[in-house]
């Protein structure tokens, strides 16, 4: 076959590309990994019908169709419609006329704007997990307006609670919720179930006072999980109901330095992400200079340093009193080739503004 | 004689209840569960009426209102004490029929068992007066009409709370004096007569089917099964198992407090003795033990009745969603497998 296609334009409308020429993978978002089960007839029909009938889940959560002609592209935009509408519009609030925040032209059935933001996945959270601390989609679904149109790349986990099935570690902007629990001594029987849950599961920071039949606390360590209220036969643990997250930054696979991420913030509460991730956009177009280049979210951080990150993306940001935000951080990273970033002057990259914008 | 209150006369109505009355409901306690966004109801005092929980059945037992988990006896000072203060205002008790019906099991325990009456319990019991509420009986949970306790005529009052009145069938004269000032009508409160889950309580005929009941392989499975928290003894109407530690003020040793504590069955610990000893080790021997003791032991020593209320608290706190009626079944079935057997 003879084919004469802009592949990068292709891509940015969440087709990619086949190892067979002229065919294409399409990539359904699906923020938090949750939709209506009606949203499969969708899916099913655009596979049945220009794909090759399969789907796989993709590794983010979309539903990929693949097979797909770049002849039939239009058509199956044009399909889409329905599914944005209701995914992205009615569940999300996601402005589709819009690129970074900034106005920009859209038409309802030409598909996806941009695939440079990734699709929020999440664990099934406390919609159903006996462990987890928070509702994962729901809170996907909020973060998908402040990132989604957007050039910029970011891909951003949700784990339900600090086992973090869905790897916060491993990726450019990890939330995984979490608790503060309360004590209430006059319900405790002293049986120590806590104390030792918390130490083969946890962090081991419960500990059972045998004068008193009480439970001693080293609060710094708690990584907030709510094993012990879980545990617990009598109430004696509680969660408080306002719900925290931890923010794990700068985590990566890939082919020259993968790395598990770092903590960023600790004790967030919801309006403190929000705030935080508001300023995703404007961080990114300063480091690259306004231009929405694709570089993975996490090699952002790398150009501009973390201090310099943590400037940007704290800015104008009201820090819940409980948050705790890291000074520093020391990545660990998988070196394959040893002193990696050893090199000429020349070939360094820049973050920020050139010269003249400054 | 039965009397109606408006939505506007519910705080005017509380007010002058609480002149005679400390008055105790099920209070929800929002995310407080063991999972995220679950709740727990609770009893605790309230200070109006939309503060209680009446048509939804409490996670936790009625009975802490009189025995709470934790409880100050004495405090000490060298060769002095001094016993735990207690009011006297008689309290107003919200309590559904199962947990009325398993307070007569309570005080056959501390206000009797050897001869002896409890005083720290005595002195609850004294002030306690029930405000029946009425059941639905919705969850198949339930299985109070198995166990004989779905009525009770041991309450001053029933109420029933509408979405736009509180109805109150006042059985006490001297609570009728309290209010008569609302609108007679003819509210009567309704009982359970049928509940989704019926249980057959096993026989045990003589001694050598209770052994062989006891080494019947029924209990292993819970070796796998239950984690030993002790929820379900918690949340048991019934249970009374406590255990008394002595609380050192700082570091003086001459000072400090004797309390109780509740205990369980099902916790390690419960069976330690001096010297290390310890008897049953394994789940199974605790749920043994527990089941037996409910539908056995406690009716061999006072006769009257099984030590369950069937209020079904233990099947909806388990963890690992143990349900005593399956249980019960399986019981049942293993009695007849030793009956066959003979």
């Amino acid at each position: 076959m003879n084919h004469d296609i802009f592949i990068k334009k292709v891509r940015l409308n969440c087709f990619r590309e086949s190892k067979v020429p002229g065919e294409f993978l399409l990539q359904m978002r699906c923020p938090g990994g949750m939709v209506d089960a009606d949203m499969l007839d969708i899916v099913k029909h655009i596979s049945k019908t220009w794909g090759d009938g399969n789907f796989h889940f993709g590794t983010r959560q979309t539903f990929d169709i693949c097979r797909i002609k770049y002849e039939d592209i239009p058509a199956v935009n044009k399909y889409l419609k329905q599914y944005i509408e209701e995914v992205e519009i009615e569940e999300c609030g996601v402005n589709m006329a819009s690129i970074a925040g900034e106005p920009a032209e859209w038409d309802p059935e030409s598909g996806y704007p941009t695939i440079g933001a990734r699709n929020i996945s999440a664990c099934i959270g406390d919609y159903h997990c006996v462990c987890a601390d928070v509702n994962t989609f729901e809170l996907a679904r909020k973060i998908e307006p402040l990132i989604f149109p957007s050039h910029y790349h970011i891909k951003i986990n949700i784990s339900g609670c600090p086992n973090d099935c869905n790897k916060a570690h491993f990726c450019d902007f990890g939330i995984i919720g979490c608790a503060k629990m309360e004590y209430h001594p006059e319900r405790c029987i002293g049986c120590g179930l806590c104390a030792k849950i918390c130490k083969s599961h946890a962090t081991r920071v419960l500990q059972l006072n045998e004068a008193t039949g009480k439970i001693e606390k080293d609060p710094c360590c708690c990584v907030g999980c709510g094993e012990c209220t879980r545990h617990c036969p009598t109430s004696a643990w509680t969660r408080k109901s306002t719900k925290f997250y931890k923010v794990i930054i700068g985590g990566r696979t890939g082919r020259q330095t993968p790395r598990a991420g770092k903590m960023f913030l600790n004790w967030a509460t919801e309006e403190t992400i929000i705030a935080v991730l508001s300023n995703w956009q404007k961080f990114s177009a300063w480091v690259m200079d306004y231009k929405p280049e694709y570089l993975h979210g996490g090699h952002l951080i790398d150009r501009a340093g973390y201090k310099k990150f943590k400037e940007l993306m704290l800015d104008g940001v009201t820090l819940n009193p409980e948050c705790l935000v890291a000074e520093d951080v020391y990545w660990h990273e998988t070196e394959y080739r040893s002193n990696y970033n050893v090199k000429e002057l020349s070939t360094h990259h820049h973050a920020g503004p050139t010269e003249e914008k400054k | 004689m039965s009397y109606k209150f408006t939505k506007e006369e519910a705080a005017g109505l509380f007010a002058k209840l609480s002149e005679k009355f400390d008055i105790y409901a099920p209070i929800r306690f929002k995310d407080a569960g063991r999972y995220a966004e679950t709740d727990i109801i609770k009893y605790g005092k309230i200070s109006s009426f939309d503060e209680g929980v009446y048509n939804e059945k409490s996670t936790y037992p009625m009975k802490e209102v009189l025995s709470p988990i934790q409880q100050a006896l004495f405090y000490f000072t060298e060769d002095e004490y001094r016993e735990s203060k207690c009011s006297t205002k008689p309290m107003l008790v919200f309590a559904r029929p199962c947990d009325i019906n398993a307070m007569k099991v309570q005080a056959k325990i501390y206000a009797g068992n050897g001869g002896f009456i409890d005083m720290y319990y005595e002195r609850m019991r004294e002030r306690v007066h029930y405000a029946l509420l009425e059941c639905n009986a919705d969850d198949d949970t339930c299985f109070c009409v198995s166990m004989g306790t779905n009525t009770t005529d041991d309450y001053d009052a029933a109420f029933r709370f509408t979405d736009d009145a509180i109805l109150i069938d006042a059985k006490d004269s001297a609570f009728e004096a309290l209010v008569k000032d609302g609108k007679a009508c003819d509210f009567k409160p309704e009982f359970v007569k049928e509940n989704i889950t019926k249980v057959t309580l096993p026989v045990i005929e003589d001694k050598e089917t209770l052994n062989k009941l006891k080494a019947h392989p029924m209990w292993e499975q819970f070796n796998g099964r239950c984690i030993s928290c002790g929820a379900c003894t918690i949340a048991c109407s019934t249970c009374t198992c406590f255990t008394t530690r002595d609380i050192i003020y700082g570091d003086n040793q001459e000072v400090g407090e004797r309390r109780r504590v509740s205990a369980s069955c099902q916790v390690d610990g419960f069976t330690t003795v001096a010297g290390g000893g310890s008897y049953r080790k394994t789940a199974g021997d605790k749920m043994r033990f527990k089941m037996l003791h409910k539908f056995h032991d406690y009716k061999a020593r006072f006769k009257d009745s099984d030590m369950c209320v069937g209020c079904g608290r233990c099947i909806n706190r388990c963890p690992e969603l143990i349900s005593i009626t399956e249980t019960l079944k399986k019981m049942n079935a293993a009695l007849e497998e030793i009956k066959k057997e003979k």
